[in-house]
């Protein structure tokens, strides 16, 4: 029996973590236990830059890890990293369930990975200690930690706030002495994270919805038989209802735990924002055929 | 012979000094990155969001510029257990074997890190805007630095130079 | 037959006296290569161990502690405290203490204490006959001290292992009382060994001239108080302050005190940058190390056999400590937490023990795990700002381990002492 070693960033329990064990248990039942796979999660193996490159080598075999983490070296996929370039979860489950996208795990081959299957990984949205945030305006001169990524850099400018740079470990500390006033993320992280302890408004304002990806090293997959590689990516595909499934109890949990600590979560109207993102379109989305994905991805129902 | 040997032990000696001190600059650069920041942020409100991966990076090149520096001034940390036990005699020996591990593993850093160079050199550093290749850059200098210097060190020994005599921390000398 | 190759080449060139980066390094890549994989993983990881921001601080505090002891900051600030202390034998101990104390509640890297509160205390207790080796193990141990009393970034990284649902903020009250409960133990250890060593007692020089010390000294002092209220005020980062305390010393010592010569000057930089690059180039190494004890899974075939045998609460806990301090050893504390926190703490929840209670028992053994070779970074700051051996300092730190156990042991067997003040808060 092949032992497969994947890479997580979450604790166990996580949503992603148990769907990449679950797709585990598939690809048993499905290759007759010749193969299985063992999920070092909690970052042991590194950060996401790390274990993409890691993965990219074949020291190790699997992971699961967010588009975001591979900035603009697949360009097709930078198009998920763009601010609201999704309308909803559904109208996201609708795209990359479709053609659209097929097309952008097969352009992961370039980097030398293969793309199996995309996990939930939510909408983020700004949260803050000042005030809620209703419109842009309100984010005028605020400092706000994004994910080191120029299109998040950009996006934040581009609101009128002040991107902060800040190592993620010192997000909470930050928020609680004032050096920033916020930073984003999803409800799971929002709440694991403590920091609705020290920020307590969360404005869903929902910016980026950027998929996860279950990837395979190149060099373990060339070594697979093409029959097994079929059995790979249906595994890969059965296991992705258990995550969404997964995902969005955890999201109902979440939202009750940091609303227990006293978080006020206020919707807004998304419109002003979606207006701001005109130049950071502009800037990012210049290739025709990267236009006329998004302009697909948009027509997408 | 000796007089060359002596001649290049010099030149190492003055390569060393110069990786010393690019590593000082880069210290003194990172203060004041690290300041501006705060500057930046605190003062002005608009934090240029290149300071944290442009201050790590600056680390990463003093940490190994001043490793290889370690190399040739023996400052590196270890234990000489074995020492307290054996024989006098024993320690070129024991020295000798250490610097070629060393080698061997500097040899590495060139060899590996060089492969990292060549193959993110297409990818970017998010926000820097610099090939990746740049944070792996200062591995292979570092290990051509370290192979140079734990050759140097083996070379000076066979010819009966006291280079395990020096002492740990020597002063430094200003140029 | 991994494990043998992975601690095996590393204890054998370890007692050659390959120099321990090199002996993590080189162990590693005997270890990957036997398995198969590429070894590629070591010189990346070699790389990513160096690249975080937090790590910033060591060379910062390393830096303004030099620039402060040449530029005569320290040297006042000495001169004051063991105005005060000094007639306690073996003050300039307690003055050590005292600062890493204040120093603890700024920073939470035990090993950027180490440099911050050793780079000015070791030279001038040195220099005032008090033995190197005493001087690093006071450091090295008060150093603990910083992961104990908030802010601390450990105990976040040990909520978030936990599966997020540890309240940071209990976490912080909680390591208060055992944070000055350590503080006392060593107080007292360093007083006993102090008398036996009959360290000097000063005699106190009249309130007159404790009173001048005090003036003099008030540029250096305020750096606490800059330190501490920039940090609490929001101005910058615990990590930041690293940065700000180099940028006061230089101004303090060029303006004020106009101490500091160009050659000063150039001597702290490029003793700083040495001492950074090698403790730095360890940290480098052992990333690479950890990685593959991760990867083989080191701690969960160690830690496997505690549930099987425990049956006692005081057992468990008495078993799960001995483990964490063998594995501290050999590991870092944060890779240490990560990967036994989702191991241990469902083993100690069925056993009705409080999860923050857990977290600040393995913060302080894992603490004393930084002290411990073959891999004791704090020890290893602390040795090279004396410039002694690790070795060397070996010989006589038990009076202060039995101190750190003792401690230990308190805060295991007395879950009040952590669980009280955060009771107090709620
Ligand atoms: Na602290
Ligand atoms: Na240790």
């Amino acid at each position: 029996q092949t032992v497969l070693r994947s890479s997580d960033t979450h604790p166990d329990g996580y949503p992603t973590v148990e769907a990449v064990k679950h797709f585990g248990e598939l690809l048993s039942e499905k290759t007759g236990d010749r193969y299985s796979v063992e999920v070092f999660h909690s970052a042991q193996l590194g950060e996401e830059k790390d274990t993409i490159e890691q993965t990219q080598f074949g020291v190790i075999d699997l992971n699961r890890i967010s588009i975001g983490a591979f900035g603009t070296q697949v360009p097709a996929a930078t198009v998920t990293q763009l601010p609201y370039i999704f309308r909803s979860a559904d109208h996201m489950h609708a795209v990359l369930d479709g053609p659209i996208g097929e097309e952008i795990l097969a352009a992961f081959d370039a980097v030398d990975v293969v793309a199996l299957a995309y996990y939930d990984g939510g909408a983020r949205s700004f949260y803050n200690s000042e005030k809620p945030i209703n419109s842009p305006a309100d984010m005028a001169g605020m400092k706000l930690r994004v994910m080191q990524s120029d299109i998040f850099v950009d996006m934040v400018a581009a609101f009128g706030g002040n991107a902060t740079p800040m190592p993620y470990g010192e997000v909470y500390s930050g928020i609680q002495t004032g050096v920033i006033d916020g930073a984003e993320n999803n409800y799971p992280s929002y709440d694991t994270a403590g920091h609705a302890e020290v920020a307590k408004f969360y404005s869903l304002d929902e910016h980026l919805m950027v998929p996860e990806v279950l990837v395979i090293s190149k060099v373990v997959w060339d070594g697979l038989t093409p029959e097994d590689q079929v059995l790979f990516r249906e595994a890969a595909k059965e296991s992705v209802a258990r995550q969404r499934e997964l995902w969005a109890a955890k999201e109902v949990e979440s939202k009750a735990a940091v609303e227990a600590l006293g978080a006020q979560i206020n919707t807004v109207d998304k419109q002003p924002f979606i207006d701001a993102m005109k130049p950071v379109y502009e800037k990012y989305v210049t290739d025709p055929k990267l236009q006329d994905l998004v302009a697909r991805i948009q027509a997408t129902e | 012979m000796r007089d060359r040997l002596l001649s290049i032990s010099r030149g190492l000696g003055l390569l060393s000094n110069l990786a010393l001190w690019l590593a000082g600059l880069g210290l003194v650069t990172m203060t004041v990155v690290v300041a501006y920041q705060v500057f930046m942020r605190f003062v002005i409100n608009a934090s240029p969001a290149w300071t944290e991966s442009g201050s790590i990076m600056i680390m990463t090149w003093f940490i190994f510029l001043g490793a290889a520096v370690g190399v040739r001034e023996n400052f590196h940390m270890g234990f000489d257990v074995l020492l307290y036990v054996l024989p006098p005699g024993a320690k070129p020996w024991l020295r000798g074997i250490s610097d070629v591990f060393v080698f061997g593993f500097a040899f590495g850093m060139v060899f590996y890190g060089g492969e990292l160079v060549i193959r993110y050199w297409s990818t970017r550093i998010p926000v820097l805007g610099l090939p990746t290749s740049f944070t792996y850059l200062p591995i292979v200098t570092s290990g051509v630095l370290m192979c140079l210097f734990s050759l140097e060190r083996l070379v000076l020994r066979l010819a009966g130079e006291p280079v395990d005599e020096i002492a740990a921390e020597p002063t430094i000398t200003e140029a | 037959m991994e494990y043998w190759i992975l601690f095996g080449v590393f204890t054998l060139l370890m007692l050659i006296g390959t120099p321990i980066a090199y002996c993590l390094g080189i162990a590693s890549f005997a270890t990957i290569v036997y398995l198969g994989r590429p070894a590629i993983v070591v010189f990346q990881q070699l790389n990513s161990g160096v690249s975080a921001f937090s790590l910033l601080a060591i060379p910062f505090f390393i830096f303004a502690g030099d620039l402060m002891m040449r530029g005569g900051i320290a040297a006042r600030i000495i001169s004051f405290a063991s105005a005060v202390v000094g007639h306690v034998r073996g003050g300039l101990g307690q003055v050590n203490i005292a600062a890493s104390t204040l120093f603890g509640g700024i920073s939470g890297s035990a090993v950027a204490e180490a440099a911050a509160v050793g780079g000015i205390m070791i030279p001038q207790m040195k220099a005032r006959g008090y033995g190197a080796d005493y001087a690093v193990n006071v450091t090295s141990m008060a150093a603990l001290i910083a992961l104990l009393l908030p802010p601390s970034h450990n105990m976040i990284i040990y909520s978030l292992s936990g599966g997020g649902n540890i309240s940071i903020a209990d976490l912080f009250t909680a390591g208060i009382i055992p944070g000055l409960l350590l503080a006392l133990a060593l107080s007292i250890t360093a007083y006993v060994v102090a008398v036996k060593r009959g360290y000097p007692t000063e005699t106190f020089p009249g309130f007159r001239k404790a009173g001048y010390f005090f003036i003099v000294s008030i540029p250096g002092l305020m750096l606490i108080a800059i330190i501490f209220g920039g940090v609490r005020s929001g101005i910058f980062t615990a990590t930041e302050s690293s940065c700000i305390a180099v940028i006061y010393a230089l101004l303090v010592t060029l303006l004020v005190y106009r101490s500091l010569s160009w050659k000063a000057f150039i001597h702290s930089v490029l003793g700083a940058v040495r001492t950074t690059a090698m403790v730095l180039f360890i940290i480098g190494a052992a990333a690479s190390f950890a990685w593959l004890m991760a990867y083989l899974k080191v701690a969960t075939h160690l830690t496997a056999g505690i549930a099987a045998i425990s049956s006692d609460p005081l057992l468990v806990l008495l078993m799960i400590n001995i483990v964490l301090l063998l594995l501290g050893t050999f590991m870092d504390m944060g890779p240490l937490i990560i990967i036994t926190t989702p191991i241990f703490l469902p083993i100690v929840k069925a056993f009705g023990i409080d999860p923050v209670h857990f977290g600040v028992i393995m913060i302080l053994n894992l603490g004393i795990g930084l002290n411990t070779p073959p891999l004791g970074p704090v020890q290893f700051v602390a040795a090279a700002v004396g410039k002694i051996s690790v070795w060397e300092a070996m010989k006589s730190v038990w009076p202060f381990y039995v101190a750190g156990l003792v401690v230990l042991g308190l805060v295991t067997y007395i879950p009040a002492l952590s669980l009280w003040l955060p009771s107090v808060f709620r």
